[in-house]
């Protein structure tokens, strides 16, 4: 045998010895075979029981832990400081809210156009009446052609465009978003706003003014300037507030 | 000669060094390529030993015969009839007759020797 076939020949050999020894690991896994009687198998059973129920245990007082420290962060001051500083400015208007509600929809009347007469904006009148009017009958929340009405917003008159804080309102037709506390609520706001009498101040000035309801819940932008409060100071505790 | 026990052992080692596991349903076409391997290898060592040894003729029959076994095992998995065991048998078959005829040849081998120093003996 010359060296080239003995290599060919080892080389050979290793490959087989690879294959034997992966076939090898491969069929060796249940090395150990099982060879417990049944009181050995109780007492492992048992063993694994305890570990089982140790580490139930240990759960169990984690999961404690975590609700004392959740309570502990719901009582704390802070949570309820945030909770109410939400609460504030949800009502103040300073967040988008979405909820049950009506849509009002203020549109020309078209009957006028042949008379060539046509109405080109609402008055401010109109529409302050108007959001009285949805005050006086439970609304949450009020946006006039997409900007929030909040407790200081001002509609007026500016060199004869109507304005709402400063801004102009887009042309007709205008919806206005109302959004009440609940879908009984705006049942009862839609009824009442279907008979109102503002509807019929709207017609004076050609106007009409539309009631729907939405199967949906509204959604009212924030109102998205600074609240500018000059008139306003917080209660003295050894003055007032006694009540 | 002992080139090939050596790369044998190393072969075995490295195998063992490097932890690799077939998975379950390839470790027939393993076993089968293992017993085609050892086939070639003792067809091999007949072969020197009867001297009608080809280099060409054992290492592609070494490739050959694994390629052969696997895929005959693969055809069978996928005829749903368990081909392997006609590989198993013919190479089971084979390997016990090339175990016997070198077997043969190294007692013949060994009895020639024995008389050989018998014979300078007297």
């Amino acid at each position: 045998m010359d060296s080239k076939k003995k290599f060919s020949f080892a080389f050979i050999t290793v490959v087989i010895g690879f294959m034997i020894a992966i076939q090898f690991q491969t069929v060796k896994e249940p090395a150990v075979r099982d060879t417990r009687d049944t009181w050995e198998l109780r007492a492992d059973i048992l063993k694994e029981k305890e570990l089982q129920l140790r580490l139930l245990r240990e759960i169990s007082s984690n999961e404690e832990k975590i609700a004392q420290y959740e309570t502990k962060r719901k009582q704390s001051k802070e949570q309820v400081l945030r909770e109410t500083l939400d609460e504030l400015k949800m009502e103040a208007g300073l967040t988008e809210v979405s909820g049950p509600g009506i849509i009002l929809t203020i549109e020309p009347v078209y009957e006028e156009l042949l008379l060539g007469k046509q109405a080109d904006s609402v008055s401010p009148d109109l529409l302050k009446r108007l959001v009285n009017e949805l005050n006086m009958y439970d609304a949450k929340h009020i946006s006039i052609g997409g900007r929030r009405v909040i407790n200081t917003t001002v509609i007026r008159d500016i060199n004869r465009e109507t304005m709402i804080d400063g801004y102009a309102l887009k042309s007709l037709p205008i919806e206005v978003k109302v959004i009440t506390e609940n879908f009984q609520s705006a049942e009862k706001l839609f009824n009442r706003m279907q008979v109102s009498k503002s509807a019929e101040e709207f017609f004076i000035d050609n106007l009409r003014l539309k009631v729907e309801k939405s199967a949906e819940p509204i959604t009212v932008p924030a109102y998205d300037e600074t609240l500018r409060i000059r008139y306003m100071e917080p209660v003295k505790p050894d003055k007032g507030g006694k009540s | 000669m002992w080139l090939p026990v050596l790369g044998l052992i190393i072969g075995v080692i490295l195998g063992l060094m490097t932890d690799i596991k077939v998975p379950d349903e390839y470790s027939n076409y393993l076993s089968i390529a293992v017993l085609a391997a050892l086939d070639t290898l003792f067809g091999g060592i007949r072969a020197q030993l009867q001297n009608i040894y080809d280099e060409k003729v054992f290492v592609s029959g070494f490739f050959f015969n694994i390629l052969l076994a696997a895929s005959l095992a693969f055809l069978g998995v996928y005829l749903g009839v368990d081909l392997y065991l006609a590989a198993v048998f013919a190479f089971g078959v084979r390997l016990f007759q090339n175990i016997a005829v070198i077997r043969r040849i190294l007692i013949a081998k060994w009895s020639q020797n024995r008389e050989k120093t018998e014979k300078n003996d007297i």
